[in-house]
This record gives structure tokens, C-alpha cells and sequence, in this order.
């Protein structure tokens, strides 16, 4: 095992050179065989970690949402207000961004700044498009009587279809700055660090709007009896 | 040595697409049988396509007649979970590889944390209001004044 | 044009908060002009504010924590001292007062005492086990420790200007609600809480990732020392709950901004929900506490009994379990609010499961020490007295798993004993042994132990004679958080419980003497070798303080304890130092004030918040921002120490060390 040649000196504090692990294998994950990760793997895997932890925070909003799902107070419930055409369009639009966003992490890999920068437009001008549908839903439903401070119901819904709206905003907001940052500088290689974690976290808004138009928009405009 | 720009001076050279964690040592090919560029892109192309179906199925299920009434929510439930599985693995390249152990264990983890706090909520909260009678809901109304 | 703040929100009919609060702010005052006098303004931007090294942030952490601890106490203090006197008479303390002290000081105790102390081990410690420079995200780092100084600021804000919660340290509504407590209390907790729990958020995520990805060559899951393995599962509990608490306070500052009824008693609301919500954080909070105080002691055991820790993979596996385990038990905070015998008995059956860990790690310590030669340094008796304390209070805990039992002891004082007698000798004692055996290493010199003894006996006197009563007037019927009271029964127990909390208080004097007279007389107790305690772990294998590049070549590790092995080899083999060795050039990710101006401007937007000064809170989100695209615009984001420079400081240390390897074991 290649640990023998690079069994350390006796000294305690002569611990082995760096340069000796150039025989490891390329494959380096940081689970000790070579040492500390490199840096993408870093990246990647704490930005990971970290959409796990806001997932669990929509996690909470969904458990918001089904447990005051029923308090309507009176006002407008679910199937009265819910307008399933235009969930299905903010679904495509935001579905075919994840496509855009996909193909130019593919230009990125072949550094090719003119093919990413009209695939992040695209994203960009998808995303833009979703929110704008997204904040005219919003709008009507206040100018009926229905804004958030009619019932629970309202409440949970705005706040977990608003909390997914307000991180798709500060996507855009961050595309915006990748696209402004490839153009300066290039394809440095923090800035494709950046880029990745960029791409894992519009993948990740698709993810969690599956569930929004499944559990919240289909199922919530199911007849009543067949609510679980 | 001077203040190099850390591309450098890193040991790896990060050029291998929009994957998470397919790193070579500089001065490597790309590896055997590796991710040309048409397959990247079929990949995607791939997972857009099942997605759409996916969201189209369950569009149509909602208003349906076919479907068993009550099988109806969790059959929505399904078919959400099949479509987030379908971009996991074409989009974020979520894969059985042992390298990628780490990324899926904390996605397991993360589905558990997931589960506990909504069915664990949604439980408990129904027997609470369960139990909650439509008396004692008077009192605590009559209490505010 | 300033929202709701006016003049009215400084307290100058109230003497005790307004003499108190003008008194800290003139210390701190003074503080500052001496700093500026002296000169040391430039240094401390230059070394420690802008520093993105673990060790100094691990540093600023535990300052922070210890400050806090004081103020903490002082609000104990007084309640002790009014609940001594209130019986049959209203005290010293109004009781709007008094609320706000019990408030402020769990809230004190729990966000800004015990996380930051704890994670500031963490920080100080993880990375040097681990035989690797830095964490994952070295400015993320430092911008957790400066979101968590805001938090702190806040609370401490809220003495001088306005006023602070007053619904306890978890503000449940309807209570918290706007229409019930319509004040900014409610307000600077949340924000406070908020702010600093992001900073939580991001260690957590810096933590799993430098533990899973970055170790030393060879250095296997299962080669781990033990402390790291809590500190993974501490970290990975903080990921998983850290985000309910900023989703379920998020909904309680929508409820009072924004007129929405998650929680209200109108419009649909359910209050339960937030009870739900919140335990479901705040249980595991408890574990993220209490998982690296358990590691320390693990380490401190096994180091001054002079025997590895014994069971290795059953800590592991234990440590595991409780991590996953802490996140199924929080209905057992509110048995009594009606969720029914089938779900309070699952809970119930899981709040007594995960006892077992503990006493599996309770016997592996226990075992570590009995057939080694144990020397009673102070890190140890911290030890010892933990596990003698803290297995009477999770037996307390076992005993309020049963929910037929927790229905007559629900928020009684029996409860509050049982928290502290988990928490005090449980988190507080490990936290001080992590200070006492981490000291040397942070700072190049030992405490004295001769006051660090005094402050151990007085610490563990003391806090029997203030908690044991508190488990016997529970038993009589005495309920929490009383401002007054009128059974006789329960006087002589709080009369008691106020000369323990004197007694603690000289045991904290006597920790502040012992670090007043080790920092007079360090050059007598210098730490030249790097290693005071002949310890077993990799942090003593560099000088004490480490290099900012922590080792000049990293370990190749090859078994579970890298350095002793080492160490033995060294001995035995009768060779203390190899020829000299190559030296390279190390890169370190360079200073930056990102996270102190990431601080400045949520305070500044927090405060804003509070009192509704909107457009105050706009030009704080834009200023953010603005911040996140000036630190993502840099173009050096690392120095280079030259090779030179590496073998000048690990010369020194080699030569230091090859004296020590030569005397006997």
C-alpha cells in the first residue's frame, strides 16, 4: 500500500512532505486517502449541504401549509382561487430555464463565453417571465380579498409560494452577477466554482416548484372529499 | 515563489463540465469513456423530456375520472417525487458512483429531516386539533373577550 | 422618518436598566479609548477582526461566550435574589421586570453563551485534530462569528433602548403575538435571533464540509479522534434544525409585520403550531450543545488517564445515534397540551431510547479512566464532576419522559433543575474543561491550577445547593418563572438556591483571578513544546500557538491516535529528530473585513427592522449585497508564506520538542 513509502520520519514533528503524495490517486475526496479534497469538491459539497438546509426550511413552510391548509376563516379556499393554467405555464417557463441553466453550465465546461452568456440570458429572461406571472397571481388574489391577511390558509400559501418567488429573485439577481463576472474575468477558476453552486441552486428552485405545483396547486384543487 | 493567481498553484485542473466532483491532476486527459460534449447535452435533453412528461401526467391526473378518488394525492405525490428524482440525477448528477457517497447520504438525511418535519407536523397537529373540541375552542374565544 | 423610535424608549424611569446599561456602555467606552490610545487599533483590524483563521475566530467565539456568561449571570443573580425575597411581598423586581430578565437570560445563556463557546472549540480545535489548515470557508467563518456578535448586540441594545421580550426565551404566541405584546421586545429577539442564526447556519455547513472532505493524508473516518466525530454530528444536527427556527420565527415576524395569522387566536390561526415547530428546533438544539461537550471530555479523558478512550466504534455509533435519535423526541416539551395518549406515548418511548448512548458513552469514559494512571488536573475534575451531575440529571430527564409524570411537572421548578442539571454540569463543565485543555495551546502558556481547582470545587458546590432545591420545591408544587409567591413551604428552598448562586459566583471570580494571574505570570509557564499534557491528538504535534499555516507539512496519518503513536516511536526507537526535511511555500486564504461589514450592516438593518425604519432597512439589503459583489470581485483571495518562513518557525518547534523527547516518559 503506498502508505509504506510515505511512512513518516521518527520525529513528531517531521511529519511527511506534500509532494510525496503525487503518486495518489487522481481521485482525491478528502476521505483520507490523499488528503484534504480539492477545492471544487469543497465547494460543491458545502453548498450542497447547504440547499439540504434550505429545503428543510421549505419543509416547514409545506408543514405550515398542509396543517392550516383547512383554516379558511371563511374567506376563499384552495379550489376557488387556485387558476391551474397559469401554474402550468410558470412550470414550463421555469422548467425550460433549468434546461437553459444546464446547457450553459456545458458552455462553461467548454469555455465557451459566447454560448454561456446567451444560455444565462435565457435563464435570466425565463426567471423574470416566472415571477412576473407569479406576482400577477399575487396581485389578484389581494385585489379579491384574498391577500395573506384574510386567513391561515392565505397566510401559509403566500408565505411558501412567496419564500420559493423571493429565492428564484435573488437567483436572477445572482445570474445577473455571473454573467457580469464571466465577461470581466473570464473562466478563472473561482469563478466557476461560484458558477457551479449557482447551477446546483436554480436546479434545486426547479426541484422544490415539482413540489409546489404537485402539493400545493394539483392537490389543493382536488374536490374536497379527496383531500388526504 | 510569488502571489500566483490560485489556479497555479492547485494540484488539479477543474475542467470537466458542470459535474460536482470530476476532478483530473493537470496535464491528464479526460478520463476514459469520459463526457464529450454531445452526451452532456443529450443528458439534459434527456431529463427536460421525462420531466415534461412527468409534469404533463400529473396535470392530467388531477382532473381525470381514471384514477381510483381517494389514490389521487398520493398519486400526485408520486409522480412529484419521481419527477424531483429525474432532475437530481440528470440535472445535479446525483449518481451511485462511491465518490458521490457523501452527496447521497446527505441527501438521504436530508429527506429524513424533510419527512419528520412535515408528517411528523402534520400528526401531531391533527391529534392536537383532534382533540381540541369545538367547547373548549368557545371558552378560549369567550377568554379573549 | 426614524419609525417608531422616540425618546420614550429609553428607560430614565427605570433606575436598575438605565444605570446598568450607561455603566456597560461606559466600560466598553473606555475599553475602546484605551485600545485606540495604546495603538492597537491597526493590530487588532489587521490580526483578529479581519481574520479569517479558525484558531483567532475560535478565540473571538470563546471571548464572546465568557463576556456574555457574565451578563447572563447577572440577570440569574437577580432573580435569585428576587425570588428569595418575594414571598409574601412583591421583591425588588416589577414583575414586567422580571419577565424580561427571565427572558433575556435563557435567551443569553442558550444563543450567545453556549453555542458560541461551543462553536468556538470547535473552530479552535476541528481543524488541528484533523492535521489540516483551515476549514472549508475560512471567510464564511468569519462572517458566522460577526452575524452571531450582532445578535448579541441586539440583545444587549434592548437594555438601553426600548425594552426586551418578555414571554421567555422561546416567545410563544399568542403571547408573542402583535395584539398581546404590541412593544419591540418580541421584535429585538427574533432579529437578534435571526441575524445570528444564519451565522449558526453557515458554521454548521462549514463544519460537515471540512469534516467529511478535508483531512489529513490517511486520516480515515475511523482514525478520527473523537471530539471530531461530535463535532460532525453537532454540525449535521445544526444543518437539519437550524433552518425550522429561522422558518418558524419568519412566520411569527410575519404574523407582527404583516398582519398574517399563522399563529394568532383570530382568522384561523394555530398557536400549537408554533409549539410544534420550535420544539422540533429546539430539542436538537439541546444535542447540538451538548455533543461537543461529550466530546471534550472524551479527549480529556483519554489523554489524562494516559490510556486510548476505550470503545472507540461504540462512541461513534452512540454519537451517531443520538444525532438522529434528538430529532424524534420533541413533543416531550408539551405532553400536557393535548396531543393524546398514542402520540405522547411514541414520543415518550423515544425520550427515554435516547438515554442509552449517553450511558454507553458514561461507561466508556468510565472505563478509559479505571486501569490508567489518572492525574487530577483541572480538565479532568470538570470531567469527573460531569459525570457524577450530569447522570442525575438525565435521570430526571428519563423520569419527565413519562408523560403520566411530566403532567405533574410540567414547568415546575423540577423541570427547570432538570434543564439546568443537564445544561450547567452537562455543556458549561465541558466547555471550561475545553478551555482549560485548549488553553495552552491557543494562547503558548498554562492557567494556573491551583485557582482552576478552586473555581471547579466552588462551580460544582454551588450548583447543587442553587439546583437541588429547585428539584424539591418542584416536587411541592412551585412553579417557573414566579415573581412572587405565598407558600411557605417553598421559601427555605429559594433562600437556599440564593446562597448556591453566591457560591458560583465565587467560582467565576475565582476563573477570572486564574486568568488574570496566568496572564501576569505566563512567561514562568510558558508552553515551549507545543505539547503541555503529553497529549494524543494532532494539535500537539505543532507549537503552541500554531503557525498560521498550523503544520509545515501535513501528518501521514496511519493510525487512530496520529501523534501518541508517534510519540512512542520517537521514544522507543531512541531517534527524537530526523534529518532536516524540505520546506515548502503555503498558501493561505488572505484577511478580509467581509464579515465585519457584513456585521456592521445587519445590525444596522436589524435595528432598522425593530423600530420600522424602512428606508433604513432598504439601504441595509442593498448595502449587503453591494458587499457580496465586492468580495466576489476580488482578485487575490490568497498569500503565500515562502518556504523560508515555514522552516524558520518549524525549526524552532523541532528543537523545543527533541529537548522534551529526550527526558523520560
Amino acid at each position: 500500500m503506498s502508505t509504506e513509502i510515505l511512512r513518516a520520519p521518527l520525529d513528531p514533528a517531521g511529519l511527511p512532505h506534500e509532494a510525496a503524495l503525487a503518486g495518489a490517486p487522481p481521485r482525491v475526496t478528502g476521505h483520507g486517502a490523499g488528503g484534504p479534497a480539492p477545492k471544487r469538491i469543497v465547494v460543491g459539497y458545502g453548498f450542497w449541504v447547504f440547499l439540504l438546509s434550505d429545503v428543510i426550511m421549505f419543509s416547514s413552510f409545506f408543514a405550515a401549509y398542509a396543517v392550516l391548509f383547512k383554516n379558511t376563516a371563511g374567506g376563499p379556499s384552495a379550489r376557488e382561487l387556485y387558476d391551474l393554467h397559469n401554474t402550468a405555464l410558470e412550470t414550463a417557463l421555469l422548467l425550460t430555464s433549468t434546461l437553459t441553466c444546464g446547457l450553459a453550465s456545458i458552455a462553461v465546461g467548454q469555455r465557451n463565453l459566447k454560448w454561456t452568456q446567451i444560455a444565462l440570458a435565457c435563464t435570466g429572461v425565463l426567471g423574470v417571465a416566472f415571477l412576473t406571472l407569479e406576482v400577477r397571481e399575487f396581485a389578484s388574489f389581494v385585489a379579491r380579498g384574498a391577500g395573506p391577511s384574510r386567513s391561515a390558509f392565505l397566510s401559509s400559501f403566500f408565505t411558501l409560494v412567496g419564500c420559493h418567488g423571493v429565492h428564484v429573485t435573488a437567483g436572477v439577481l445572482w445570474l445577473g452577477t455571473m454573467m457580469a463576472q464571466f465577461y470581466a474575468k473570464g473562466f478563472r477558476t473561482d469563478i466557476r466554482h461560484r458558477f457551479l453552486c449557482f447551477t446546483l441552486f436554480w436546479h434545486a428552485l426547479d426541484i422544490i416548484w415539482v413540489a409546489i405545483f404537485s402539493l400545493v396547486y394539483l392537490v389543493g384543487t382536488l374536490p374536497p372529499e379527496l383531500l388526504p | 515563489m510569488t502571489a500566483e493567481s490560485p489556479e497555479t498553484l492547485s494540484e488539479y485542473d477543474y475542467t470537466a463540465g458542470s459535474y460536482v466532483g470530476q476532478d483530473r491532476p493537470r496535464g491528464a486527459g479526460p478520463p476514459a469513456g469520459g463526457h464529450p460534449l454531445r452526451a452532456e447535452v443529450n443528458g439534459y435533453l434527456l431529463g427536460f423530456a421525462i420531466a415534461i412528461l412527468l409534469t404533463i401526467a400529473s396535470f392530467w391526473m388531477a382532473r381525470t375520472d381514471l384514477v381510483y378518488g381517494p389514490a389521487l394525492a398520493v398519486g400526485l405525490l408520486v409522480l412529484a417525487v419521481a419527477q424531483m428524482g429525474v432532475h437530481l440525477v440528470f440535472f445535479l448528477h446525483i449518481t451511485t458512483d462511491p465518490d458521490n457517497a457523501n452527496n447521497v447520504l446527505a441527501l438521504a438525511f436530508g429527506l429524513l429531516m424533510v419527512c419528520l418535519v412535515v408528517f411528523g407536523s402534520i400528526w401531531v397537529m391533527t391529534h392536537l386539533n383532534q382533540n381540541m373540541t369545538q367547547q373548549s375552542m368557545d371558552e378560549l374565544m369567550r377568554m379573549q373577550g | 422618518m426614524l419609525g417608531k423610535l422616540t425618546w420614550q424608549a429609553i428607560p430614565f424611569n427605570e433606575p436598575i436598566p438605565l444605570i446598568s446599561g450607561f455603566g456597560v456602555y461606559a466600560i466598553v467606552l473606555a475599553i475602546l479609548v484605551w485600545v485606540w490610545r495604546k495603538g492597537y487599533l491597526p493590530y487588532l483590524w489587521r490580526e483578529w477582526i479581519t481574520s479569517v483563521d479558525h484558531k483567532r475566530i475560535g478565540v473571538m467565539y470563546c471571548l464572546l461566550g465568557l463576556v456574555m456568561l457574565l451578563r447572563g449571570f447577572i440577570d440569574a443573580m437577580m432573580m435569585r435574589a428576587q425570588q428569595a425575597m418575594a414571598f409574601h411581598g412583591n421583591g425588588y423586581l416589577p414583575a414586567s421586570h422580571f419577565d424580561q430578565i427571565f427572558s433575556a437570560h435563557g435567551t443569553i445563556m442558550i444563543f450567545f453563551v453556549a453555542m458560541p463557546l461551543v462553536i468556538g472549540l470547535m473552530n479552535f480545535a476541528v481543524p488541528l485534530q484533523l492535521g489540516v489548515r483551515d476549514v472549508a470557508f475560512p471567510t464564511l467563518n468569519s462572517v458566522s462569528f460577526w452575524l452571531t456578535a450582532v445578535g448579541a448586540l441586539l440583545v444587549n441594545l434592548s437594555l438601553v433602548v426600548g425594552e426586551f421580550s418578555r414571554t421567555g426565551w422561546l416567545p410563544f404566541p399568542p403571547l408573542s403575538e402583535l395584539r398581546y405584546s404590541p412593544g419591540v421586545g418580541i421584535d429585538y429577539y427574533c432579529w437578534a435571533i435571526q441575524l445570528s442564526g444564519i451565522g449558526t447556519l453557515i458554521t454548521g455547513i462549514n463544519f460537515v464540509t471540512t469534516i467529511l472532505k478535508m483531512r489529513a493524508p490517511g486520516m480515515g473516518y475511523m482514525r478520527m479522534p473523537v471530539f471530531c466525530w461530535t463535532a460532525l454530528a453537532s454540525s449535521l444536527v445544526i444543518v437539519a434544525v437550524f433552518p425550522i427556527l429561522t422558518a418558524t420565527l419568519a412566520m411569527l415576524l410575519l404574523d407582527r409585520y404583516l398582519d398574517f395569522h399563522f399563529f394568532t387566536d383570530t382568522a384561523g390561526g394555530n398557536s400549537m403550531m408554533f409549539m410544534n415547530l420550535i420544539w422540533a428546533w429546539g430539542h436538537p438544539e439541546v444535542y447540538i450543545l451538548v455533543l461537543p461537550a461529550f466530546g471534550v471530555y472524551s479527549e480529556v479523558v483519554a489523554t489524562f488517564s494516559g490510556k486510548p478512550l476505550f470503545g472507540y466504534r461504540s462512541m461513534v455509533i452512540a454519537t451517531m445515534a443520538i444525532c438522529i435519535v434528538s430529532m424524534t423526541v420533541w413533543l416531550h416539551h408539551f405532553f400536557t397540551m393535548g396531543a393524546g395518549p398514542e402520540v405522547n406515548a411514541v414520543f415518550g418511548i423515544a425520550s427515554m431510547i435516547i438515554g442509552v448512548p449517553t450511558g454507553v458513552k458514561v461507561f466508556n469514559w468510565m472505563f478509559t479512566m479505571y486501569g490508567g494512571r489518572v492525574r487530577f488536573t483541572t480538565p479532568i475534575l470538570w470531567s469527573i464532576g460531569f459525570m457524577v451531575s450530569f447522570v442525575i440529571g438525565g435521570l430526571t430527564g428519563v423520569l419527565l419522559a413519562v408523560p403520566a409524570a411530566d403532567f405533574q411537572l410540567h414547568n415546575s421548578e423540577f423541570l427547570v433543575a432538570h434543564f439546568h442539571n443537564t445544561i450547567i454540569p452537562g455543556v458549561v463543565f465541558g466547555l471550561f474543561a475545553g478551555y482549560t485543555y485548549w488553553f495552552p495551546k491557543a494562547f503558548g502558556f498554562v492557567l494556573d491550577e491551583r485557582l482552576g481547582k478552586w473555581a471547579f470545587w466552588l462551580w460544582v458546590v454551588g450548583f447543587w445547593v442553587a439546583w437541588g432545591p429547585g428539584y424539591v420545591a418542584g416536587l411541592e408544587g412551585m412553579t417557573r418563572r414566579l415573581q412572587h409567591y405565598d407558600n411557605p413551604a417553598w421559601h427555605p428552598w429559594m433562600l437556599l438556591s440564593a446562597v448556591g448562586v453566591l457560591i458560583i459566583l465565587a467560582g467565576i471570580a475565582a476563573q477570572v483571578a486564574q486568568l488574570v494571574v496566568s496572564i501576569r505570570t505566563r512567561a514562568a509557564r510558558s508552553d515551549v513544546t507545543g505539547d503541555p499534557w503529553d497529549g494524543r491528538t494532532l494539535e500537539w504535534a505543532t507549537s503552541s500557538p500554531p503557525p498560521a499555516f498550523n503544520f509545515a507539512r501535513l501528518a501521514n496519518v496511519t493510525s487512530r491516535e496520529a501523534y501518541w503513536d508517534m510519540k512512542q516511536q520517537a521514544r522507543t526507537t531512541e531517534q527524537p529528530v530526523a534529518p532536516d526535511v524540505d520546506y515548502e511555500p503555503i498558501e493561505m486564504p488572505r484577511n478580509t473585513p467581509t464579515g465585519f461589514v457584513t456585521a456592521a450592516l445587519a445590525s444596522v438593518t436589524g435595528f432598522a427592522l425593530i423600530w420600522h425604519i424602512w428606508w433604513l432597512v432598504i439601504l441595509g439589503l442593498i448595502g449587503a449585497y453591494a458587499t457580496f459583489v465586492v468580495f466576489a470581485w476580488r482578485d487575490r483571495t490568497e498569500f503565500v508564506i515562502p518556504a523560508a518562513e515555514v522552516a524558520r518557525l518549524d525549526r524552532a518547534n523541532r528543537t523545543a520538542r527533541a529537548e522534551y523527547i529526550e527526558e523520560p516518559a
